[in-house]
């Protein structure tokens, strides 16, 4: 007997923990829900529990590396690396909830089987994303990320939804394929797609400057249209006419993340930040994202849809990590890091709730939302405070990175990104207040649109509990931003390995 | 107070209160939250009665590493403060007779005292922030408690001007840590007397705190904002709440550290703007609630001017912040006490003695804001006239020239407010229920405004009851009530020529409107209709429209006076004898 070597095979298990049970849920009739039930939830928590063991490794020295050769010189790679960990840990903890409240919503729907299954192949991209230890598997789980997510935008297959997956489709191809061609022309160049912490493009590559130079704006432009950055974002406010689980998933944790994350990559751990200065992209890059924040921002405020008003308020926010990132200093980099945990928590309770607002009163609209505070007191409350943590009032987790991003900006002597943060907080409070007062304020209309009872409770608990979980962990995640183990003291960790020379 | 009870202690000062608040929402708790909530601030007041000044302690988990503590300033403004809430809460246990609407009120209640108490014992920036987002947010449902209106008419201004203040707090906080490199305030004050971007931290935070302290420019929220709320909400905001905005400014502001004598002058000269151009405008109110606001503007303005006086002079700092402090606590609690009695007016006094102690009620809180001889008031308009006369500078001596004068004004805004809230005829038809907490929690309040000059423990105030200084004090008070006396009579004759009007909210209604008609066009039209033509020119006729009302204004105010020749003199010969005193006083 060999005995298993785990700090192999443990990647490839986490992989595994959502990709099996997504495979076999697509071979399940539709009416058995009880087993879909269970191989969701049962897939979903094995992976919460093999991530826990993955994190208490790494904490504890192990290395844990899966290595597989497609082509010689050309390895599938699955690396636990610090930076790896936030991602995978945020996207393990927020599909159990995810993967909770889309049973809850979809109860009743048809084609669940094809959902779920292509529910579980999206967070296993998302993973593979997380965990690829070189730009080549990055790029290969980063496109299937595309092709997995595509029918969940289109599941209802109504017009709008198949328009919206062509729109989807047509800008994530393109921008698959510009990231495929960064990727091989900068394998041409350095031989190597290795990530290494600051960067392997300075080590490998002289000369050649303006050649990287345009493989930086291919990559960027490839992985920025998942972020929706500036002229790339018009696909995510169309694909808000998904389902509310998917436009959670897809705006917290996998597509909108993926792409985030992958700036974070590129500029980090593909050319090193040092390198990114010297080659003149950084600033440029964040200026892209400073303007993004205020665009998304404003487009925010002249939406009556509230998912429409949320999608623009992800486009503006997830920059907030492209800008950390894009700012040349360790602090601002945690601000930026942390904000892809602390924004995926906070836009998931967003969308949670509208999800619960239009499933049980079919309030779709703000317009709409007249008292409903009254009639669900348990979600908007939940909507509050994401909402507050969304402005960046303290103690909420939207304050916590805002507040490492402006001193950071100060220290890297960016003075000018003060003024970007306190335009985007107003912003947020301006689009985001009328609706709070709306929803608990106004006297509610004599009837909903289209209401459903549950009893004694406001809605069904399947979906009051995930906006609940969530909203509770943007305030403690702020709150208690100091704690050990707290995602801010983890990303901290993370940029001492990133910037100590 | 023990050491190991100091941590325990510390936290259950915010910690109470937002518990209440979150069991008052939750409908099993709301009947068991309700017999508490009233009594949520009195381990505060305990607190700040029995604890020792100089304590500090870390809660390294919170936030970013955060410290609450307890030294002199925290004990001064914790005890009116805690008193305050602690008495607004009883009373309000009888304003309210409906329980639903008491357990909607206190939950909004509760929430802005644990941000109010919390704030005091914060001993970093990044704590006090917390604290003073929750409070501005929570008394946004004060505000707007009674939906009528006027009241969301006052909300939308409040928010409107509190989120902007917590913007250019947030970035004045930024600034200020990064150039200190720490969070403590102990650490900040010192550091930004070197920052680079001093002036920028400065100024954002004089105009952040600003905006709660009600500085000149800024103020108008208040008089929209206090007359609106139910009264024991009205209590806090104008004797409590309008407070946090001044500790915001002595706990961060480079005080006492180096002389700034631009920042100074800017400040002292904006508070005396203030002291009299409230004064000015409260005078024409109708509404005693609104004329009340207008007298924490002007009062605010009196602490405001100090504050530039401790910009001038660091070296008498210490001084400074006594009779701030003085000033801080006289006015809260008076402010308070006159805010509940207008409410007491109208629960219908039945017996004699009742009625009597009405009367006095209301006369000697208001005699102590402006100062009367034998008041906490007197003590804290001397401390500060000590300290205007001992620094040497063109503001310090308007200050000290204008300080009796605007315990004139304050004066007559008294005898205006006095006359607005006394009934005309017998009340009989209001019953109030559960007046007994009322008037309990409000003769308590009285109570210690009259006590209160007698355990004020500062020692400059040694020697303030020798003859010659009660005579200081009482002059401004026998002028001013002289000169109520007279328009009173000439009013009652039918000889009073003046109907001259500002609307309360004063330099707000220009702007008005023009923001409304843009807010509205941009929530409701998509952004692309925006940049349209025929868009940019309706915005270009509201502007038009709004300098016409403004020309208006300044016309009938032009008229006004024309017509009003006898009663403009005065105001003018008041200012000519403000004139020949400063310039008796500088030369």
């Amino acid at each position: 007997m060999y005995a298993i070597n785990w700090d192999v095979w443990l990647p490839l298990c986490i992989l595994a923990s959502s990709l099996l049970p997504g495979l076999l849920i697509f071979f399940l009739p539709e009416e058995r829900v009880v087993m879909r039930t269970l191989l969701n939830l049962g897939g979903a928590s094995l992976k919460l529990v093999l991530v826990g063991i993955l994190i208490w490794g790494v904490f504890n020295g192990h290395h844990y590396e899966f290595r597989f050769s497609l082509l010689p010189g050309l390895d599938l790679v699955l690396r636990a690396d610090a930076l790896s960990l936030l991602f995978v840990a945020l996207s393990a903890v927020l599909w159990l909830i995810t993967t909770v409240y889309a049973i809850g919503y979809l109860e009743g729907s048809p084609h669940r089987s094809r959902f779920f299954g292509f529910f579980s192949l999206c967070v296993t991209a998302t993973v593979g994303v997380a965990l690829a230890g070189n730009l080549m598997t990055f790029l290969l789980f980063f496109e299937m990320l595309t092709l997995v997510t595509y029918p969940l935008i289109v599941h209802r297959g109504t017009q709008e939804a198949r328009r919206a997956g062509r729109i989807y489709l047509a800008y994530t191809v393109a921008g698959g394929t510009s990231l495929l061609v960064g990727t091989v022309w900068l394998y041409g160049l350095a031989g190597s797609l290795e990530f290494t912490s600051q960067g392997f493009v300075a080590d490998l590559v002289t000369g050649h400057r303006v050649e990287l130079v345009i493989i930086f704006v291919l990559l960027i432009a490839g992985v920025g249209v998942k972020a929706a950055l500036l002229p790339l974002h018009g696909w995510l406010p169309q694909a808000m006419v998904a389902a509310a689980p998917v436009s959670a998933l897809l705006h917290a944790v996998a597509v909108v993340k993926a792409g985030a994350f992958g700036i974070v990559r590129v500029v980090y751990d593909v050319y090193g930040i040092d390198f990114a200065v010297s080659l003149g992209v950084a600033l440029p890059l964040a200026i892209l994202a400073a303007v993004t924040i205020l665009y998304g921002s404003v487009r925010a405020l002249f939406q009556d849809d509230l998912k429409r008003r949320l999608a623009f308020s992800t486009v503006s926010q997830v920059s907030y990590i492209v800008l950390g990132t894009a700012i040349v200093g360790p602090v601002a980099a945690v601000g930026g890091l942390v904000h892809l945990v602390h924004q995926g928590v906070m836009k998931i309770t967003l969308f949670f709730c509208a999800g619960n607002l239009a499933e049980t009163l079919g309030v779709h609209k703000i317009s709409e939302m007249d008292g409903v505070g009254r009639r669900m007191p348990w979600t908007m409350a939940a909507f509050t405070i994401g909402a507050f943590g969304m402005i960046g009032a303290p103690p909420m987790a939207g304050f916590i990175s805002k507040w490492y991003l402006g001193l950071g900006a100060l220290e890297a002597g960016q003075g000018w990104v003060v003024p970007v943060l306190v335009g985007s907080s107003l912003l947020n409070a301006a689009y985001f207040l009328p609706v709070l007062y709306r929803a608990w304020f106004k006297v509610p209309a004599a009837s909903w649109p289209a209401e459903r009872s549950f009893g004694r409770v406001e809605t069904s608990l399947a979906l009051l509990l995930p906006p609940l979980i969530t909203a509770f962990l943007s305030l403690l995640l702020g709150l208690l931003a100091s704690a050990p183990f707290s995602p801010l003291q983890w990303v901290r960790f993370i940029i001492t390995l990133e910037y100590v020379p | 107070m023990n050491s190991a009870l100091t941590l325990p202690s510390l936290l259950l000062i915010p910690v109470l209160p937002l518990l209440l608040a979150i069991a008052l929402m939750l409908p099993p708790l709301r009947r068991f939250a309700l017999w508490f909530a009233p009594w949520a601030a009195l381990p505060a007041l305990v607190v700040s009665l029995l604890m020792v000044p100089g304590v500090s302690v870390e809660l390294p988990w919170l936030l970013f590493g955060s410290y609450l503590g307890f030294d002199e300033t925290a004990g001064v403004f914790l005890f009116f403060t805690a008193l305050l809430w602690l008495v607004a809460g009883v009373y309000s246990t009888g304003y309210f007779s409906e329980s639903c609407s008491r357990a909607w009120f206190l939950s909004w209640f509760l929430l802005a005292m644990a941000g109010n108490l919390g704030l005091i014992v914060a001993q970093d920036m990044v704590l006090f922030y917390t604290f003073f987002t929750l409070m501005s947010f929570a008394s946004y449902g004060l505000v707007i408690f009674q939906r009528t209106p006027e009241a969301l008419r006052a909300g939308r201004i409040y928010i409107i001007l509190a989120v902007l203040g917590e913007v250019m707090l947030f970035a004045a906080l930024v600034l200020a840590a990064r150039a200190a490199g720490s969070i403590e305030f102990v650490a900040v004050q010192s550091a930004l007397a070197e920052a680079a971007l001093r002036d920028w931290i400065i100024g954002l935070m004089l105009l952040g705190f600003g905006i709660k302290a009600g500085v000149i420019g800024l103020h108008v929220w208040l008089p929209l904002a206090h007359p609106v709320a139910p009264t024991p909400a009205s209590a806090v905001l104008s004797g409590a709440m309008i407070s946090a905005g001044l500790l915001g400014w002595l706990r961060v502001l480079p005080l006492g550290e180096l002389a700034l004598p631009g920042w100074g002058g800017v400040v002292l000269a904006a508070g005396l703007l203030a002291i009299f151009y409230a004064a000015f405008v409260g005078l024409l109110q109708r509404d005693a609630k609104t004329v009340l606001a207008y007298s924490s503007i002007s009062t605010m303005g009196v602490m405001t001017a100090a504050l530039g006086l401790g910009f001038i002079a660091p070296e008498n700092w210490p001084l400074i912040l006594a009779a701030i402090l003085v000033y801080a606590l006289q006015h809260g609690l008076a402010k308070a006490a006159l805010f509940l009695g207008v409410d007491m007016v109208t629960a219908a006094p039945v017996s004699k003695w009742q009625r009597y102690l009405l009367i006095a009620g209301l006369l000697l809180p208001a005699l102590s804001l402006a100062g009367a001889p034998m008041t906490s008031g007197m003590i804290a308009k001397y401390l500060l006239h000590v300290q205007a006369a001992s620094v040497a500078s063109f503001w310090a001596g308007w200050l000290q020239v204008l300080l009796p004068w605007s315990s004139v004004a304050t004066c007559l805004l008294m005898a205006r407010f006095l006359y607005l809230v006394w009934p005309r005829q017998r009340a009989g038809s209001v019953v109030v229920v559960k007046t007994r907490m009322m008037w309990l929690s409000w003769t308590v309040l009285f109570m210690v405004v009259v006590l209160s000059p007698g355990f004020l423990p500062f020692s400059a105030a040694e020697g303030l009851w020798l003859p010659e200084k009660l005579a200081g004090a009482l002059w401004p008070v026998v002028f001013a009530g002289g000169l109520a006396a007279v328009i009173y009579w000439l009013a009652k004759h039918g000889k009073w020529p003046f109907h001259f009007r500002i609307a309360s909210g004063d330099i707000l209604l220009p702007v008005e409107r023009v923001l409304w008609p843009v807010l509205h066009a941009m929530m409701l039209r998509s952004y692309r209709t925006l940049f349209k033509r025929r868009f940019l020119l309706s915005i270009y006729r509201r502007v038009g429209q709004c300098y016409s009302g403004l020309v208006f204004l300044l016309e009938a105010g032009e008229n006004g006076f024309r017509r009003w020749a006898v009663g403009a003199s005065l105001f003018l010969v008041l200012v000519m004898i403000f004139m020949f005193l400063a310039w008796q006083i500088i030369f």
